[in-house]
């Protein structure tokens, strides 16, 4: 496992050297700093007209995270998952197309190690991302007295999901020397799962509907916008992540001597 | 190694579909040769290449590397090869000296030793010049000695080549051999490369390997093979098999295993 860390390195450098990464991260500022505003002018229309009206009660239960952050956050997942694949599609079929997994595979690593490599190299650009969507609840900070916990809570939960989302997007480039396969194919599967939770409200009740609930994205996703931080949510995110590696492990394997 | 030779390949064969671009193949080459895998395009010398460096199983047969076994004992066997594909492995956007420190790492090169062996395989293959440009500005000549630097930076037992001087002007064909030619002899490392270029062979090899249609046709030293015939009257009549004639500007082959 020593040269995990070599192979990330170059992939993070080898990101931030062309100007993809750059157009990526600003591209998302963009469209996350869209949905923020929007989403915080209309609360603040709404604090206006609540006063108007004197409904007092009303607007002490009015608060920034449910009605602003949340939401936000929200929006911000369903922009990973197109944004995501992006990122991740040069992983493995850049390497194959410019020849240079010869080197990879030629060299005396363990597949393991490739695959590890390759996956930690992307999690550098999406914590980023991650970043940048703390960035606009940390202005809130300036103007108002959003819950911290709940927003670090949403972060996390942000966070996770992009990985799963990554996971999903190597894989997918571990199969195909098309970049814009590997990216079709990893937004249609994160979309699948990210909408899994509308054929759940469709099955009948019971062990089927409790699984496909359970494999979609969104049902472990929510729990944290609203602050909590469940375990099972984790051991999903660590058990797709882990699985998904397997996967790629696998795919590369199925290259080499047996 | 217990008296055995440096690579020993027994039986190997590769399949792709119903094509067999490889059959039953065996040789086994010593410490210190200088071996010419000859032949014309798509007879399947890229193929044997890329088994015997990992890149490609078998599909029946094995290889051994200086003892270790290909299939069961990958890594080790990796460690010994350098290996210059025909299209030299290279990140376009990375800078020569820090893709060879990269390549150096998943070589195994020790920390401690990294620089020196970077240094060093700079200057064997003249790069010292543009050690700071980015690869993608370089002329091919250059791409192609970055290449080899990548193959003899950890400096391993055997050179895999594969037609290393392809493509190249005639001025930096001399050189490209000449730095063949003193790597095998100065460092008595162990060379094979591949080629249809007659001369190529004739100016650098001490043993020649001619394989046709997936199949070695003569094992011989030089003096041997020419000792009857030209290399080239050898050439044609070992390759006559095939419709056509080896012609050196035609696609390289091996693509067909791409």
């Amino acid at each position: 496992m020593r040269h995990v860390g070599a192979i990330a390195a170059r992939e993070v450098r080898s990101l931030f050297v062309t100007p993809a990464a750059y157009v990526l991260l600003a591209g998302y500022s963009v469209l996350a700093g869209y949905f923020f505003f929007v989403g915080l002018g209309f609360f603040v229309q709404r604090v206006q007209q609540v006063q108007q009206l004197q409904m007092l009660e009303y607007l002490q239960r009015m608060n920034l995270n449910s009605e602003v952050i949340a939401p936000s956050f929200g929006s911000f997942s369903v922009i990973l998952v197109f944004l995501i694949p992006l990122v991740t599609m040069r992983t493995f079929a850049e390497e194959r197309a410019n020849g240079t997994f010869e080197l990879l595979l030629t060299s005396p690593l363990s597949t393991w190690e490739i695959v590890l490599g390759k996956y930690l190299g992307v999690l550098a650009p999406i914590l980023l991302l991650v970043g940048i969507s703390g960035c606009f609840p940390a202005l809130l900070l300036l103007y108002g007295n959003p819950e911290l916990l709940q927003t670090l809570a949403g972060l996390l939960g942000l966070f996770c999901y992009s990985a799963a989302l990554a996971a999903i997007g190597c894989f997918a480039s571990a199969l195909t020397q098309n970049q814009i396969v590997a990216a079709v194919v990893a937004i249609i599967v994160g979309l699948i799962l990210y909408l899994l939770e509308f054929l759940a409200q469709l099955a009948p009740p019971g062990v089927g509907q409790e699984l496909i609930r359970y494999l979609g994205l969104s049902s472990h996703f929510q729990p944290a916008l609203e602050g909590v931080v469940r375990t099972q949510d984790l051991v999903y995110y660590a058990i797709i992540v882990t699985f998904l590696l397997a996967l790629m492990r696998a795919a590369i394997e199925s290259l080499r001597w047996r | 190694m217990r008296g055995s030779g440096l690579i020993e390949v027994e039986g190997v064969s590769r399949r792709f579909g119903d094509l067999v671009a490889v059959r039953d193949v065996s040789f086994r080459i010593e410490r210190g040769e200088v071996v010419g895998l000859l032949g014309p395009n798509g007879a399947g010398k890229t193929t044997v290449m890329r088994i015997l460096t990992g890149f490609l199983p078998a599909s029946e047969g094995s290889v051994r590397v200086a003892g270790h076994r290909l299939d069961s004992d990958g890594i080790a066997a990796r460690r010994e090869i350098g290996y210059l594909p025909e299209t030299p492995p290279l990140y376009p956007e990375m800078r020569v000296e820090s893709y060879l420190r990269y390549a150096a790492t998943i070589q195994d090169v020790p920390r401690s030793v990294r620089g020196a062996r970077v240094e060093h395989a700079l200057a064997r293959c003249g790069l010292r010049e543009v050690q700071q440009r980015v690869i993608r500005t370089l002329s091919k000549g250059f791409r192609q000695r970055v290449g080899l630097a990548q193959a003899i930076v950890h400096e391993p037992k055997v050179l895999v080549l594969d037609e290393p001087t392809s493509g190249l002007d005639p001025v930096q064909v001399l050189e490209i051999r000449r730095l063949i030619s003193t790597l095998a002899q100065d460092e008595g490392r162990t060379v094979i490369l591949s080629t249809h270029i007659l001369p190529e062979v004739e100016a650098i090899c001490r043993r020649v390997l001619l394989i046709a249609d997936g199949s070695i046709r003569v094992d011989g030293s030089l003096e041997e093979v020419r000792g009857t015939d030209t290399l080239e009257a050898v050439f044609l009549r070992e390759a006559a098999g095939r419709s056509e004639r080896p012609d050196p500007g035609e696609a390289p082959d091996g693509e067909r295993s791409a």
